[in-house]
C-alpha cells in the first residue's frame, strides 16, 4: 500500500511528493540487506561499538560491526555531509607567477549512513535548508546527493532525549530516505523517497499494510511545549537568568561538534605561498575568540554572551531565518557536555513566565 | 574563473600599491583573467574577501566605484596576521579575491536628494566607493557634504582624492584632526568630528545620511543626526564584524539574526536599533 | 537539611561567601556542578563518589570571580588543584572558603592553606590502578608501538578542546593554539595536529598536573590523554621528587634549577 507523505525532505524545495512505500524486512535479512549495500560499492557509515563503551559513527566492513544496543551516538553523522575538515581547494604557484586553484569533488563516494535515529535524519531538513536555499553551498550539495539516509526508530530513550519537545518522536520519518521501526522479528519499513526506493531489493523486502508503531516506540516525556517557548523567546534576550544557565559552560566546543545541526566553520590556509590548501573547518561559538576582531574588540564580552547565542540561535533565530527550530531533541550536547549543562532545562529557566 | 562554487577566488595583481598613511595601503587591483574584469560588478557598500594564499583572507569593502572599470581598489591597516601578509606584498604579487558580497547603498532612492557623509580614520574607504559613485553622475544629487577626520594630518587617507573634491566646487568639505594633530600649514578644521558637525549642522530636509566609523563616532555622531531630525531610515551605516566565509553560513559576523556579511553590512540607524548590541 | 547543607547557609548568613560553587542532582539525574547564590539554595547541594568533576576550573571564570568571596566544595581532585593552583599564585584576587567531607562524613571549612595543605598531604592518593596498568601497557611497548598507539588514538580527536577547557592548570588567558602570529598549531583537527596539541599540552602541564583525571574523563572521543600528563608526573617524580597539588610552596619542575640536579638522564 502506498501513502502520498508531505514532508520537508528535499534540496531546499519544500514538499516532498514520493508516495510512502510500506515493506516488510525479517530481522534474519538485516545483514543481507546491510552486507548487499557494502557489496554494491557503497561506503556505508554505521553506529560501532568502541573500547570506551560509547558508540560513535563509522566507516563498516560488514554487519558484524554495528552496534544496535544503545540509546544515541556521541557524535552526529553530519560530517558525512559536513566533514570537520574539508578541503576547499588546493593551490600552486607556477612558473610564470600565475596561481593554479584546483578542487576537485569527483571522487566523494556514494554513501549510506545507516542506524540514524529519527532526531538525526530530521536534522539534515535543516542542514539542507541551511546550506541550500540561500548561497548554495557547493561541497553540502555534493555530498548530500550522494548520501542515502536509513533510519532506525527508538525503542529506547534517557533522561537526555528530548524529541518530543521539539515537534518530532522517536518513530518520526522527517528527513530520512528509508525508515526501520523494530517490530519482533521483522521491521517494519517505510520507503520516503526515491533515493531510499532504488536500495530496496525485492528479494528482501515484501509489501505490507500500514502498520501503528507507536507500542513499539520509546515513550519521552514532553519536557515543555515548543510553541510556548517559540513565544517566550521573543523577550529572553534581556533575562537575568542567562548568567546563572552559563556559569557551568568551559568554553568548549564539544557540544557544538557532537550537535547534528551546528555548522559554524573556521577558514584556515595551511600551506605555503608557493602551494598548499585552504581548508575549513568545524569552529563553535562557544570559543572564546569566535567573534573577536582583529582589533581586540569583541562583541561577545563574556561566555555568558556566548552561551545565549546558541541558545538563541537553536530557538529563536533559526526559526527567524529558516522557520526551523534547530534543536532535534537529540540530547548529545546534554550528555557530552563536561559541566553537564543541559539545553531544555536552560531554555525553560530564561523563558520562565 | 568564478562558478558556482563560493570559495573559488578570484586571483589579482597588485597594479598599484599607495602607502595612504603608517600603517595603511591602497592596493589597485587588475584581474589576472581578462573575462573576470568584464564579468565582475558590483554596487557601493558591497565588500570582498582579499586574501593571501597561505596566510588566509580578510575582508574590506570594495574602495572603488563600479562606475571606474577595469579594475577595483582596497584600502586597509595593517591590523593581524593576513592584513600584515598583504601589506608585506608588492606590486605585480598575486591576492586571491571572493566577491562581491552583501547588500548595497540604496542609491538609485537618493536622486534628487541632498547626501550627508560623515566618517572618521581608515572608515572613509568604505563611504569613498559611494562618494566617487555620486560624483560620477553628480546632477542626480542635490547637495553633497562629507565630514571627515583623523588622529592627525598624516593618518588622513585618500589625501589626493580630498584635495579633488575640494577643487570639484560642488562637494562641501569639513576636513578635520584631533586637537593636536594639526600641522604649522594645515587649512582644515581642528577638532573632533562630531564637534565639527556640532558647529556646521547637516540641514535633514530632503536628505539622507551616511556614517561609518569607529564605535565612538557612531555613538556621538547618531544622536546628532537624530537632533537635526534626520528620521531612523534615512541614516545608513555600514557595519563591521569578524568574518570569513562571506556568504552567511560560517556563523561568525551574525547579531542576533542578522548575517552583518548577507544581510548588511548596509543597515539603516532604524535596523541597528533592533539589534542587540553584539557588533 | 545534610550537614553539608546546614554548612553552607551558615556561611552565605554570616557573609563569609556570595557565591558557592558546589554538586547537585539534574534532571539527567547525575550530579553536576552548580553555583548558589543564596542561603535558601544550599540544599540544592549534595556529595556523592559520583561527584568527580574539578571544580577548581571555575575559580578562573570572570563570572564567578565577581563574587569575590567564594565558597568551594572540594573533593580531592579539587582539593589538589586549589593547593597547586596556591603554589603558582593564582589566587590574588579573590577570597576562598574551601569546604570538604571527609572519610568519616563529617564537614570540614579549611581554616586556611595550611589547614588544606596537612589535610591534602594526609589523604593524597596515589594513581588509580586502573591508569597504573595502563601505564605500565604502554611502558611495555616500544617507541614505535607507542607511537602508533597515540598516533592511532588521535585521528579521533575533533580538537573540541573539552580537555583544556576542564582542566584548572589550563588557565592562560591566550592559549598557543590561540596565536595565529604564528600559527603554532593548526587549527583543523587532523592527526598529526592532534599530535601536536596534545605533546604541546602534555609539556605544559608537565610537573603541574594533578592527575585529576578529567581530560581523559570528558574527552568525548574516548581517548586517554590524562595517561600523557600521568606519565611525566612519574618521570618528574623520579628525577626531580616534584608532586604537584602536593604542597602550596611546591616549585615548578621546569623552571627551577638546583646545583645537585640529577642529571642521570643525559646521556
Amino acid at each position: 500500500m502506498t501513502k502520498k507523505v508531505l514532508s520537508n525532505n528535499l534540496s531546499g524545495n519544500g514538499i516532498n511528493t514520493f508516495p510512502m512505500e510500506l515493506k516488510i524486512l525479517t530481522s534474519a535479512n538485516i545483514p543481507t540487506f546491510f552486507n548487499n549495500l557494502l557489496q554494491s560499492g557503497k561506503v556505508v557509515v554505521a553506529p560501532v561499538l568502541k573500547k570506551n563503551g560509547k558508540v560513535y559513527f563509522e566507516s563498516v566492513e560488514s554487519y558484524d560491526q554495528v552496534s544496535t544496543d544503545y540509546i544515541q551516538t556521541v557524535f552526529s553523522a553530519k560530517s558525512v555531509v559536513f566533514p570537520k575538515v574539508e578541503e576547499l581547494f588546493s593551490y600552486t604557484k607556477k612558473e610564470d607567477g600565475s596561481v593554479e586553484i584546483t578542487n576537485d569533488m569527483s571522487n566523494v563516494p556514494e554513501t549510506v549512513i545507516w542506524g540514524l535515529r529519527p532526531c538525526d535524519s530530521s536534522a539534515f531538513n535543516y542542514l539542507t535548508e541551511f546550506f541550500l536555499k540561500e548561497n548554495p553551498d557547493s561541497y553540502y550539495k555534493t555530498r548530500k546527493e550522494r548520501t542515502t539516509l536509513i533510519s532506525v526508530s527508538c525503542a529506547k530513550a534517557d533522561d537526555a532525549c528530548f524529541c518530543t519537545s521539539v515537534g518530532l518522536n522517536p518513530g518520526s520519518t522527517e528527513g530520512c530516505d528509508i525508515l526501520l521501526t523494530a517490530m519482533g522479528d521483522f521491521f517494519y519499513t517505510e520507503v520516503m523517497t526515491e533515493k531510499g526506493k532504488a536500495l530496496i531489493d525485492a528479494k528482501l523486502f515484501t509489501d505490507t499494510e500500514e502498520k501503528s508503531k507507536e507500542e513499539f516506540l520509546a515513550k519521552i516525556n514532553i519536557k515543555f511545549s515548543i510553541d510556548e517557548v517559540k513565544e517566550r523567546i521573543q523577550n529572553a534576550y534581556e533575562s537575568s537568568e542567562w548568567k546563572h544557565e552559563s556559569m557551568g559552560c568551559l568554553s568548549c566546543g564539544a557540544c557544538a561538534f557532537s550537535c547534528p545541526t551546528c555548522t559554524c566553520f573556521d577558514i584556515q590556509d595551511e600551506g605555503t605561498t608557493e602551494n598548499g590548501k585552504r581548508l575549513r573547518c568545524w569552529d563553535a561559538c562557544g570559543f572564546g575568540q569566535f567573534t573577536q576582531h582583529a582589533s581586540g574588540h569583541n562583541p561577545k564580552t563574556n561566555q555568558t554572551a556566548r552561551r545565549r547565542q546558541r541558545l538563541l540561535h537553536k530557538f529563536k533565530y533559526s526559526v527567524e531565518n529558516l522557520g526551523i527550530v534547530s534543536c532535534v531533541g537529540c540530547g548529545r550536547c546534554i550528555r557530552i557536555c563536561p559541566a553537564h549543562l543541559n539545553i531544555f532545562e536552560n531554555i525553560l529557566n530564561v523563558t520562565k513566565a | 574563473m568564478i562558478t558556482e562554487n563560493q570559495y573559488i577566488p578570484y586571483t589579482m595583481r597588485i597594479a598599484k600599491k599607495t602607502i595612504e598613511a603608517p600603517n595603511i595601503q591602497t592596493y589597485r587591483l587588475e584581474f589576472t583573467n581578462p573575462e573576470d574584469s568584464k564579468n565582475f560588478t558590483f554596487k557601493a557598500g558591497q565588500f570582498a574577501e582579499y586574501g593571501v594564499l597561505g596566510e588566509g583572507e580578510s575582508t574590506f569593502c570594495i574602495a572603488s566605484p563600479d562606475t571606474r572599470r577595469g579594475y577595483i581598489e582596497c584600502t586597509f591597516r595593517t591590523t593581524g596576521r593576513v592584513t600584515k601578509a598583504l601589506a608585506n606584498c608588492e606590486e605585480e604579487d598575486i591576492i586571491t579575491l571572493r566577491g562581491p558580497y552583501g547588500n548595497t547603498f540604496p542609491i538609485e532612492d537618493w536622486y534628487g536628494k541632498n547626501v550627508v557623509f560623515i566618517t572618521g580614520g581608515i572608515a572613509l574607504p568604505p563611504l569613498r566607493c559611494v562618494i566617487d559613485t555620486l560624483l560620477d553622475q553628480r546632477e542626480k544629487f542635490g547637495e553633497i557634504s562629507v565630514y571627515y577626520g583623523a588622529k592627525s594630518v598624516e593618518d588622513l587617507t585618500y589625501k589626493a582624492e580630498l584635495e579633488e573634491w575640494a577643487n570639484r566646487g560642488d562637494v562641501k568639505l569639513f576636513i578635520t584632526v584631533d586637537p593636536g594633530g594639526e600641522t604649522p600649514d594645515w587649512k582644515g578644521y581642528v577638532g573632533f568630528v562630531p564637534t565639527i558637525i556640532e558647529q556646521n549642522l547637516p540641514k535633514s530636509d530632503n536628505a539622507v545620511a551616511v556614517i561609518a566609523g569607529p564605535p565612538i563616532l557612531i555613538k556621538l555622531g547618531m544622536p546628532i543626526l537624530s537632533k537635526c531630525g534626520f528620521p531612523n531610515d534615512q541614516i545608513f551605516t555600514t557595519l563591521e564584524n569578524r568574518m570569513k566565509c562571506g556568504v552567511g553560513k560560517c556563523g561568525h559576523c551574525t547579531v542576533g539574526k542578522t548575517y552583518v556579511c548577507k544581510d548588511g553590512p548596509v543597515f539603516t540607524y532604524e535596523e541597528i536599533l533592533a539589534m542587540p548590541l553584539e557588533y | 537539611m545534610t550537614k553539608l547543607q546546614n554548612k553552607v547557609a551558615e556561611l552565605f548568613e554570616n557573609g563569609t561567601i556570595n557565591l558557592m560553587i558546589g554538586f547537585k542532582n539534574a534532571l539527567t539525574n547525575q550530579p553536576v556542578p552548580c553555583f548558589i547564590e543564596n542561603a535558601s539554595q544550599a540544599e540544592l547541594l549534595i556529595y556523592t563518589p559520583e561527584c568527580k568533576n574539578n571544580l577548581a576550573v571555575y575559580l578562573h571564570k570572570p563570572e564567578v570571580k565577581q563574587s569575590k568571596k567564594i565558597g568551594i566544595f572540594g573533593n580531592m581532585a579539587t582539593l589538589r588543584s586549589i593547593v597547586q593552583l596556591t603554589s603558582e599564585n593564582q589566587f590574588w584576587d579573590i577570597e576562598k572558603t574551601i569546604l570538604t567531607i571527609d572519610a568519616n562524613d563529617e564537614v570540614i571549612v579549611f581554616a586556611n592553606m595550611e589547614e588544606l595543605e596537612t589535610y591534602v598531604q594526609e589523604n593524597f592518593p596515589d594513581i588509580s590502578e586502573e591508569d597504573l596498568k595502563l601505564l605500565a601497557y604502554l611502558d611495555s611497548l616500544t617507541r614505535e608501538e607507542r607511537w602508533n598507539y597515540w598516533t592511532e588514538q588521535f585521528t579521533a580527536c575533533i580538537k573540541c578542546y573539552a580537555c583544556r577547557a576542564v582542566c584548572p592548570m589550563c588557565y592562560c588567558s591566550q592559549c598557543t593554539v590561540e596565536c595565529n602570529q604564528p600559527q603554532w598549531v593548526k587549527v583543523s583537527s587532523k592527526t598529526s595536529g592532534n599530535m601536536e596539541w596534545h605533546t604541546i599540552r602534555a609539556m605544559h602541564l608537565a610537573g603541574r598536573c594533578v592527575n585529576c583525571g578529567e581530560c581523559g574523563r570528558t574527552c568525548p572521543a574516548g581517548i586517554p590523554i590524562h595517561l600523557l600528563t600521568a606519565r611525566m608526573n612519574q618521570d618528574l617524580f623520579k628525577e626531580f621528587g616534584t608532586r604537584p597539588g602536593f604542597s602550596t610552596k611546591g616549585e615548578y619542575a621546569l623552571n627551577t634549577f638546583k646545583v645537585d640536579d640529577k642529571e642521570g638522564f643525559i646521556k
